[in-house]
């Protein structure tokens, strides 16, 4: 278990630094540079890592989620306060460390950020990983 | 014995050392645990090659070393067996050429919007699987007529307390068609698709071809667990759009539904002269008996099958239209499968975002 955690932590550590170090602020490729990106370098599958968006919350989402999840999965989500709350109670009960005070506070950042208006999501154009 | 490791230090490898100019992408969905879809453009042949084959893990997988993992089979059987790959191998090699598609392709495309990984189009693919009958394996463990169901367990092992993906299916269907895989389009069953070896259901959703497979076990009864009893159902019936189903209400997800895609259009093209749709089609059934094409969902105009094919593979179409009449026109596709199926004009609205096959189209300018 110890391991595994460590390998994650070791991913997302690899991810950022590629994302910092090395891709900037281009860590997501929006769909419409595809053809730019077939001349251009592209990051490896797995190692691109989006931040979570600022925001009262976002620092409460990165310990809850971020532990098993990159942050893409947040911000792919479009979902309403009660699909939010369901999604909360699922992996509250599959262990997510979530006080009620912190269910106060990230409930609105989910809301707000990833709700049924956000578009933010573009997949990353990455480079496969060679079998 | 599973090896407990994480992509890292593969992937920093393959970063450092392959930094030549390519156009070849996915479009990723999660960094980890790892999804990431192939682009529609590039599902353009029969066999989809390894590397833009769409990728689906639950979690950070625990990968098998292939020098000592060992395949088990217990349960219902005479003999139990623990087969290392290399035994696996000496027996007869079976293969198949099918579609491997994603429960949850195009849950981005359901409305109302539904959680989960946002696949648009193409967590799809079509390659040959090489390896071994479950048929044979099963009835070199001396299978028992008692077992109806086959229970499949993975190496992955879920985070914290969630549920593991231990999954089971019909020993009907896997008796007749299933093979363990451990060879992808002639090369080693890449890890990031479930080697040393995995499960290949064609005809089947991806829900039901176990990736790093490590023991089968054929019972009396379907296995139990939020993968089986909660995750990857379907309604037994249509309901209002939005409304959520109990788990009772529905069944576990298994056969594909018929669909098509385009995957190549222009985007311009005038009156009178001639655009080229291709695309592919598939389904839970063993072929496509047609593809059509049309601009107001009502004529219809017959698309060529090329000739490609194996039972439950997809079959590439294409389509030569030619426009009458100028301005933005909105091309739709359909296909009808092997038994009479056709495509729907909307998929079946469900929470988890599942089978979705509505009628896919694409945007040409036509020019006078």
């Amino acid at each position: 278990m110890r391991l595994w955690v460590a390998g994650i932590l070791m991913l997302a550590a690899v991810g950022l630094w590629i994302v910092l170090g090395v891709r900037g602020k281009e860590s997501v490729v929006p769909e419409a540079a595809r053809t730019q990106a077939a001349q251009s370098q592209l990051p490896v599958l797995g190692s691109v890592v989006a931040p979570l968006p600022e925001g009262p919350g976002k620092s409460i989402a990165e310990r809850t989620c971020l532990p098993c999840h990159s942050g893409d999965i947040l911000r792919q989500q479009r979902l309403t306060e009660k699909q939010w709350t369901a999604v909360l109670t699922k992996m509250a009960g599959w262990g997510a460390e979530l006080s009620d005070s912190d269910r106060v506070v990230l409930m609105p950042y989910l809301v707000s950020q990833f709700g049924p208006e956000n578009n933010r999501f573009q997949p990353a154009a990455v480079r496969p990983i060679q079998p | 014995m599973a090896v407990l490791s994480t992509l890292v230090p593969r992937r920093i490898l393959a970063a450092v050392e392959s930094m030549a100019p390519s156009g070849r992408h996915l479009l990723q969905m999660n960094a980890f645990a790892t999804d990431a879809e192939t682009p529609l453009d590039a599902l353009t042949t029969y066999i989809t090659p390894n590397d833009l084959f769409f990728v689906r893990h639950h979690w950070v997988p625990a990968i098998p070393d292939p020098a000592s993992w060992k395949l088990t089979i217990d349960g219902e059987v005479s003999r139990p067996l623990a087969l290392s790959l290399e035994e696996l191998k000496q027996m007869p090699r079976a293969e198949a050429t099918c579609v491997l598609q994603c429960a949850g392709n195009g849950r981005a495309l359901h409305r109302p919007i539904v959680p989960g990984v946002q696949w648009s189009y193409g967590a799809v693919g079509n390659a040959r699987w090489t390896g071994v009958r479950v048929k044979d394996l099963l009835e070199r463990a001396g299978v028992r007529g008692a077992a109806q169901h086959l229970h499949t367990f993975g190496t992955d092992k879920p985070p914290m307390k969630v549920p593991p993906f231990y999954r089971s299916l019909e020993m009907e269907k896997v008796l007749a068609d299933g093979i363990i895989a451990y060879e992808m389009n002639g090369e080693p069953l890449p890890a990031l698709h479930g080697g040393p070896a995995r499960l290949v259901v064609p005809g089947w959703a991806g829900d039901h071809w176990m990736k790093w497979l490590d023991r089968l076990s054929p019972q009396a009864k379907p296995q139990n667990g939020f993968y089986m009893d909660v995750a990857y159902r379907y309604p037994n019936e249509p309901g209002e759009p939005g409304v959520g189903k109990k788990p009772d209400e529905m069944h576990p997800v298994t056969e594909l539904f018929v669909k098509s895609n385009i995957t190549q259009a222009p985007s311009t093209v005038r009156v009178g002269s001639t655009a080229t749709l291709r695309g592919f089609a598939l389904s839970g059934a063993p072929d496509i008996a047609k593809v059509e094409l049309s601009a107001d969902g009502e004529r219809w105009e017959p698309a060529h099958l090329l000739p490609d094919h194996d039972p439950y593979a997809w079959r590439l179409w294409e389509h030569a239209w030619i426009p009458t009449q100028p301005g933005k026109t909105q091309l739709f596709v359909r296909a009808t499968d092997s038994r009479g199926s056709v495509q729907p004009k909307d998929a079946v609205w469900n929470q988890s975002g599942y089978l979705y096959n509505s009628w896919h189209s694409v945007s040409i300018e036509v020019t006078g």
